[in-house]
């Protein structure tokens, strides 16, 4: 669990210190959008862009103003900080309008903190659709991004070394589906906190040394035997997050735990295995656009509903807590139709806006925790 | 008989109630202190002199409040959203829909007819809302707070506030008092201001049934008769009980509560 915390709760964690060290490239993305096989087909590590370990905000608010969500804003004052020295690249997706914005602030930024921007920095185009043209303009966004990343890098990302990076990406899905299965037990073997740690870490760690150490874990968590323990099982879904500390506010100052989540960082489609035959882009494609279950796709509110029924019922949880970040419209407005929805089949929900990471103003979200457990003690 | 007490730490106030059963023995609220663990002990030892008991004759006590982990001598802790709404039952059986505006925060609270939470909606954004908005705009106009409630009645002609944001609030108070707005004018103004901001929590929980007030701001009936007009609903505020200290009273409540259980268990 160790390596899984230290990527889970620091920026340049000991995993990308010694690829570093052997002069291997790193390339951090935003969103889940971007397929980490192309990245480690060429065998560049690819990290996502997180916001943690921020403690101001006086370069991210210049640049994207006050009324946007904190998570980008974070990353730019990270970046602005020189906590991001060690990209060879970043990828900029336009996950939401906040997220978009990242590219151009991060370049205005770079005209007065010299040296912030990496030196490949590249717009990785995501369409809202899945609809044929749509799934079609993102097989083609794919295929420019391979050969951008093969031109500047100086590499080749061949089929036969994307099928390999699949393969070995998919070692990782299997184990997470694993994972699912035994945090859905009746007797708790695992903490949310720790499952979330483990997700977190395969966005910052080494592909091979995360299939393994994870192995290594769901081994011993399948080992495990627990008893019931009276606490309340929640499921948390909403904005972006990649703060443990937001499982712990959850699992350690109140009498919950949480057992399943629809978080990006968190296990939301992660599970599911990509084909190791065919077109390998088609494959990537259709699994990274295809089975996105964000907000941000159009006419999927159904299909996202659907699966957080069946989340619901598989972990077997007593309510859902929906967190959103001030600003962020996606999950705003998709956290107060699930509630809607959801209540209305009696499935208890909390709805909380709160500020991103070290910004999260912790004796407010626990006071709505706590009453919301008494409600459905 | 079962003597049982509830403490509630707020931000602005602290407030104890102890129970004989089930009636009110006595009922404090003070200013509370920097430490929450100063002003719990200061709210209870002061509620025990007047309800004339010592604390070893407590049999059972809720903490409940900003505070309610710090409290050395509690049985068990509940969030006031939960203490309110048990209190705001007890003192209107009717009520079904509680608003409690507090020092810092504002709820709305559906209940069940245990005075059980069904739903409910805390102020996210901002302090605007809450005691403290009326607390700094009563200071700016130089009125007490509940001097500021009764300036509504009096108003021909209120200000609107630009902003409900207390600090931009306060400069166009200033701005209005500098232009020589009358003074009712402007109370009348902030309060329509605060229970704006109410207003769209309480609409959010979709008011039915009885609506019953707590929290130091049910006392200021300027806002309470501008949230009625908002809502179209009559608003019910505590006659039998200081409403600022619901939250106690339902804090004693669930540990009466709690008390009957472990009977109810034992036997």
């Amino acid at each position: 669990m160790k390596i899984f915390h230290d990527a889970a709760t620091r920026i340049q964690n000991e995993s990308i210190v010694s690829w570093k060290k052997q002069g291997k490239k790193v390339v951090g993305y935003t969103c889940s959008y971007v397929p980490a096989e192309l990245f480690h087909a060429a065998d560049i590590l690819p990290v996502r862009l997180r916001g943690i370990e921020t403690d101001g905000m006086e370069i991210g608010d210049a640049y994207f103003g006050p009324f946007i969500c904190s998570f980008p804003k974070c990353i730019l004052q990270l970046a602005g900080n020189g906590m991001f020295s060690f990209l060879d690249g970043a990828i900029i997706t336009p996950g939401c309008d906040s997220m978009r914005r990242l590219d151009e602030c991060w370049r205005k930024a770079g005209e007065d903190h010299k040296g912030i921007v990496p030196s490949y920095f590249y717009y990785f185009d995501v369409p809202h659709k899945t609809e044929p043209h749509g799934m079609d303009w993102f097989i083609q966004e794919i295929r420019n991004l391979i050969e951008s990343i093969e031109q500047h890098f100086d590499v080749r990302i061949t089929r036969e070394n994307l099928v390999t990076s699949i393969r070995e990406f998919n070692k990782g899905r299997r184990l997470l589906k694993k994972l699912e299965d035994l945090r859905s037990r009746e007797n708790i073997v695992v903490s949310g906190t720790d499952v979330f740690a483990a997700t977190i870490a395969g966005t910052a760690i080494p592909r091979e040394q995360y299939t393994e150490a994870l192995g290594q874990w769901v081994k011993t968590l399948t080992d495990k035997t627990s008893t019931a323990n009276g606490k309340k099982r929640l499921l948390l879904i909403g904005s972006i997050s990649d703060e443990i500390d937001l499982f712990k506010l959850i699992e350690n100052e109140t009498n919950a735990v949480v057992v399943a989540e629809n978080l990006c960082f968190g296990m939301r489609y992660e599970k599911n295995e990509i084909p190791e035959d065919g077109d390998p882009v088609v494959s990537l494609a259709n699994h990274y656009l295809g089975k996105s279950v964000c907000p941000r796709m159009y006419g999927r509110y159904k299909e996202r509903l659907a699966a957080l029924r069946e989340k619901i019922e598989r972990a077997k949880a007593d309510g859902v807590i929906m967190q959103n970040i001030r600003f962020c419209d996606l999950h705003g407005a998709e956290n107060a139709l699930f509630e809607k929805d959801l209540e209305a089949e009696g499935i208890p929900c909390l709805r909380v806006e709160r500020e991103y990471g070290p910004l999260t103003e912790t004796g407010r979200m626990k006071l709505r925790i706590n009453a919301f457990l008494e409600r459905i003690a | 008989m079962t003597i049982v007490a509830g403490c509630d730490v707020g931000s602005l106030t602290s407030k104890a109630v102890i129970m004989n059963g089930r009636k009110i023995i006595a009922s404090n609220i003070i200013k509370s202190k920097p430490r929450p663990k100063d002003s719990a002990e200061a709210v209870i030892a002061s509620a025990l002199e007047i309800a004339g008991v010592a604390m070893h004759e407590i049999d059972h006590c809720t903490g409940t409040g900003y505070g309610r982990d710090n409290i050395p001598f509690v049985d068990q802790v509940v969030s006031e959203i939960s203490c309110h709404g048990k209190g705001a039952r007890w003192m209107m059986p009717s009520a079904e829909t509680v608003v409690d505006i507090g020092g810092q925060d504002c709820k709305a609270i559906k209940i069940d007819r245990r005075g059980h939470i069904i739903r409910f909606v805390a102020n996210d954004k901002c302090a605007s809302g809450t005691g403290r908005f009326l607390e700094v705009m009563a200071k700016v106009l130089g009125v007490t707070v509940d001097e500021l409630g009764r300036l509504s009645s009096r108003s021909r002609s209120p200000v609107t506030l630009a902003s409900t944001c207390t600090v931009w609030a306060q400069a166009d108070v200033i701005k209005f008092i500098n232009s020589g707005v009358a003074i009712e004018d402007i109370g009348a103004g902030i309060n329509t201001a605060m229970a704006s901001r109410v207003a769209i929590l309480l609409n959010s929980v979709k008011p039915e049934g009885d609506v019953f007030m707590t929290g130091g701001v049910a006392k200021n009936i300027g806002v309470v008769s501008t949230l009625e007009k908002l809502i179209g609903r009559k608003i019910t505020r505590a006659r039998r009980v200081d409403p600022q200290a619901a939250g106690a009273l339902g804090a004693a409540l669930l540990s009466m509560e709690a008390l009957n259980g472990n009977e109810r268990a034992k036997k």
